[in-house]
């Protein structure tokens, strides 16, 4: 951050400081979380139609717990978003290195063909993977967790490029120097990347971990269309909860998913401040 | 009033126990074709239209478990099942939807010696038009479309699809399902038409009705339409009939009628679509759902009309008696089923319906 | 940079896995739907490929040209409500104490880690008839009520006679609205990676020569963060165009977006050829404004990560 004068009242700089400023970032995170909030809070109503306030319970934490095709949803959602992850995360970086590093024919056009999979609209790519995975003869009443495969190879195939743009933009500020001045030293490839490289890589990674995470966790339109019987994700099963009862076990739902998310990131967040980045 | 249908949500942390089960299985290695069948059936239904215990007591008596997954409408149904079968063994499509399947040749004919209780049928259901002799379907429930409404609201009983149509005296009160098919045919029974006309010049006269009408309907509703009618979103909303009796149990103020012009009279049909795993253990929840005493256990929990004549011989007076789950012959008289009327309708009723909300 | 000719290993080991996955799982489906869009439909699920250009000359027809510009239409204005909303709050964050930044950046993103579909359903209970809105619009209306009769003015009704609850939802209000608050976070992010890059000695340096602080912000903040404002709408812009959700479950008849003709497309109408074309279509403008970003930012000195 800029030079700050150490002056009596607010500096010119010091935005966040003003009145109207603070009001602005008041508003918008109340804005931001109102309906939140107001949906955790009436995860606790004692209603079933959930339109006034009738009582504090648990009741319908407790069905949300009892209701195991919510749980095996959720262990579903989990488990794709944890093997989309992982592959995504290995493939994003390769990309975000090789564009990095090197000069090659037709890079424009890989570039772009890269970008594709953010750009598509979603049902476009889902019905793609569906019309993709019958035709080509996909398995189907596999064993957990392979029968999860198809709806986790349509969530690697759109994650991996998010992840190389996050990566990508980390290797841009790289200078180049310190890898120059280690292979001067005598040290091969391997060791370049792996002692130089990743490192400086990590909070790119894990960045693009966070959200290749969060993209797979929270898709629903791609994964309705790759789903079948015992397949069903926790945001399909959400919708199908909020399009007919939506009483506050939906509610209650979306607490505990907002608050594992909550822990997730942060968890997240601290390991990667623990380490020194530049 | 006794065994009322209880919340959605007895019916979850019902079906919990199952699940439970269900997640262990699951682990289980598959077996392949040509064994017995393992004991499981893959089952996709609509929402809130199975009976509180029912899945339950058909493990208890066979040792079959139940997965059931849920659709919204036969469109999903139709969209999944489309490129191949991801699984299901039963499947619940609505009468028009059965023939379409049959047509495009995605079911597999039913074996009826599997399935003795096929006697419990009342007569009027052991065949059917659209599925000739009963081959690939056999009726599970049987209902209308009309008019759900708020009576504190209204200072009439809307009988008519004026109110939906060609009015705006209720003006943003006002919910219309969201089907196109379902839109256009109901429109048509208003202006006098049959249901199943075909004719873009009276599909026409329906678009630039509803055109004229749209900016006094509040919602297009999916499926929630008796959710808006109960929270005050809407006084008066185009639903079935079993939607709306079922919130009528939370709030007296809400009734249905079926209008005086007619309206749709549906069927919802067990199938089993082609490349169903357990085909078998299909034919045997067929079987246990078409029983009396399930049947009639299913039929008093979700309220719609059951085809079973020994079920509905077995069920309390108020159910039998309910005209809003039995309508009278006149009504009946009036109500048409819709048919299949093949793709091309379908183009056109999807695009009067997108240009309808485009105007 | 490097020629890949000078490391062939390391290029065709970084370059394999990720371009093989792309290809047999994502250009091999996608290719599939974009022979379909050249097809006919054969009986109920058959799908002829004739190589027609029926299916893109149906979608050229006004009455979906129509839709996609309304679709332009909202994803724009909801670009630029968030450009407004966002663009303050990025700055906030950026000037604030080092300290508080990264909690305030967190508590931008949080509501973004958060299930869409949760978030919309959330925006439901707010937005009703008897939502919390309209709950606590009545409650501020009752009280004014209750001052008026408090100063002898009660009954000439000059509130109305009745609290008239505003109809917030299942229009295009709802959906705009919708929009915004799902995209927000996508606009905050660009904005405060781009602002927190600027020299603020630049800003400095124009106060001190006497500009005001509303010039300063015109001519010296908003071109160096332009980077940022350019990626931040583009973020918002097309997932704002492709989104079917918010429009679904929050409009009313009226709100119809592209997304949503597109789906109906794949299941009620059963048209997948046609369905393919208006994606393609719909594809085919993200590119267009996509390249229309490219051409504007080329040239510009510095690497533009975003």
């Amino acid at each position: 951050m800029g030079m700050r004068r150490r002056r009596d009242g607010i500096g010119p700089l010091e935005y966040t400081r003003r009145a109207w400023m603070r009001l602005i970032l008041l508003a918008t995170f109340v804005f931001l979380y109102a309906p939140i909030v107001t949906l955790v809070a009436f995860s606790f109503n004692d209603s079933r139609r959930n339109i006034v306030w009738r009582g504090f319970t648990l009741e319908y934490y407790e069905k949300a717990f009892n209701n195991a095709g919510l749980i095996e949803a959720f262990v579903n959602s989990l488990t794709i978003a944890f093997f989309s992850t992982v592959v995504s995360t290995v493939l994003g970086a390769l990309v975000a290195l090789k564009l990095w590093r090197f000069r090659f024919p037709g890079k424009a056009p890989y570039e772009g063909a890269m970008t594709l999979p953010i750009v598509i609209p979603e049902i476009c790519m889902g019905v793609a993977m569906l019309a993709f995975f019958s035709r080509i003869g996909w398995p189907s009443g596999l064993t957990w967790p392979f029968n999860l495969g198809a709806i986790t190879i349509a969530h690697i195939s759109f994650s991996f490029p998010f992840v190389a743009v996050v990566v990508r933009a980390r290797l841009a500020n790289f200078n180049r120097e310190q890898e120059e001045a280690a292979r001067d030293l005598g040290a091969t490839e391997w060791q370049v990347f792996r002692d130089i490289m990743i490192p400086y890589m990590k909070p790119g990674l894990v960045a693009g971990a966070l959200l290749a995470f969060t993209l797979s966790l929270d898709d629903f339109v791609i994964t309705f269309f790759t789903s079948g019987p015992d397949t069903v994700t926790f945001p399909v099963k959400v919708y199908s909860m909020v399009r007919f009862s939506v009483t506050p076990e939906v509610n209650a739902a979306s607490t505990i998913l907002i608050a594992i998310t909550l822990v997730l990131t942060t968890i997240a967040l601290v390991l990667q401040n623990r380490r020194t980045t530049d | 009033m006794k065994k009322r249908h209880m919340t959605a949500l007895s019916r979850r942390s019902f079906l919990a126990g199952m699940g439970a089960v269900a997640a262990g299985i699951t682990f289980m290695p598959r077996r392949g074709f040509g064994q017995e069948e393992e004991k499981l059936v893959n089952f996709y239904n609509w929402d809130t239209y199975i009976g509180e215990t029912t899945l339950g007591d058909f493990q208890a008596a066979t040792g079959i478990e139940v997965k059931m997954d849920l659709f919204a409408d036969n469109d999903e149904l139709f969209a999944k099942l489309r490129e191949g079968n991801p699984g299901y063994d039963l499947i619940v499509p609505t009468n028009d939807y059965v023939e379409r399947m049959i047509v495009a040749d995605m079911l597999v004919p039913l074996d009826h010696s599997a399935i003795p209780n096929i006697e419990n049928l009342g007569e009027a259901f052991r065949d059917a038009e659209f599925d000739p002799g009963r081959k690939y379907s056999l009726p599970y429930m049987w209902g209308t479309i009309g008019i759900g409404y708020r009576k504190s609201a209204l200072d009439e009983v809307p009988d008519s699809w004026k109110w939906l149509y060609d009015s705006d005296k209720y003006s943003g009160r006002i919910a219309l399902l969201s089907d196109a098919g379902t839109i256009i045919q109901m429109g048509l029974k208003y202006l006098g038409q049959p249901l199943n006309a075909t004719d873009p010049e009276l599909i026409k006269q329906v678009e630039e009705m509803l055109i004229r009408q749209k900016p006094h309907i509040k919602s297009f509703a999916e499926d929630n339409g008796q959710d808006l009618l109960l929270s005050g979103e809407v006084d008066l909303t185009m639903e079935w009939n079993g939607d709306i009796l079922q919130v009528m149990e939370e709030d007296d103020d809400l009734d249905y009628v079926v209008p005086k012009e007619g309206g749709l009279i549906w069927q919802d049909c067990l199938c089993i679509p082609k490349g169903a795993p357990h085909p078998q253990n299909a034919h045997a929840l067929i079987n246990f759902i078409l029983d009396a005493e399930a049947g009639r256990d299913i039929a008093e929990f979700i309220y719609y009309a059951t085809p079973n004549a020994a079920a509905r011989a077995l069920a309390e007076d108020a159910y039998k008696s309910n005209p809003a789950i039995f309508p009278p012959d006149e009504t009946i008289a009036m109500l048409e089923a819709s048919i299949y009327k093949g793709e091309d309708y379908q183009r056109l009723v999807d695009e009067a319906i997108t240009r309808v909300r485009a105007a | 940079m490097d020629s890949w000719r000078k490391f062939p290993l390391v290029f065709w080991l970084f370059s394999l896995p990720p371009t093989l996955w792309l290809l047999l799982f994502f250009l091999v489906p996608l290719g599939l739907i974009w022979l379909f869009s050249f097809g006919e439909k054969q009986g109920i699920v058959g799908i002829d490929i004739t190589w027609t250009l029926a299916n893109y000359a149906r979608a050229l027809d006004p009455l979906y040209l129509q839709i996609f510009v309304k679709s332009f239409w909202f994803a724009g204005l909801t670009t630029l409500i968030c450009l407004l909303v966002g663009f303050p709050v990025a700055l906030a964050i950026t000037f604030a104490p080092a300290r508080w930044r990264p909690v305030l950046l967190l508590l931008v993103i949080l509501p973004f880690w958060t299930n869409l579909l949760i978030r919309t359903y959330a925006l439901i209970a707010v937005l009703r008839t008897r939502g919390f809105l309209n709950d606590g619009l009545e409650w501020t209306w009752e009280g004014a009520n209750a001052l008026l009769t408090l100063v002898g003015l009660g009954d000439l009704n000059l509130l109305g006679e009745r609290f008239q609850p505003f109809e917030l939802l299942y229009n295009n209000f709802a959906v705009v609205f919708g929009l915004v608050y799902v995209h927000l976070p996508f606009m905050v992010l660009p904005l405060y990676a781009a602002l927190d890059r600027m020299d603020k000695s630049y800003l400095e340096a124009s106060l001190d020569l006497g500009a005001s602080q509303l010039r300063t912000f015109l001519s010296v903040v908003a071109p160096l963060a332009m980077a940022g404002i350019v990626s931040g709408c583009i973020i918002t812009f097309i997932p704002a165009l492709g989104s079917f959700l918010t429009p679904d479950l929050l409009g009313g008849p009226d709100s119809q977006m592209i997304a949503n003709v597109i789906e109906s497309q794949f299941k009620s109408a059963n048209d997948w050829p046609f369905g393919a074309a208006l994606s393609f279509l719909l594809m085919y403008v993200t590119f267009f404004v996509l390249a229309l970003r490219a051409f504007m930012t080329r040239g510009r000195a510095g690497l533009d990560a975003a």
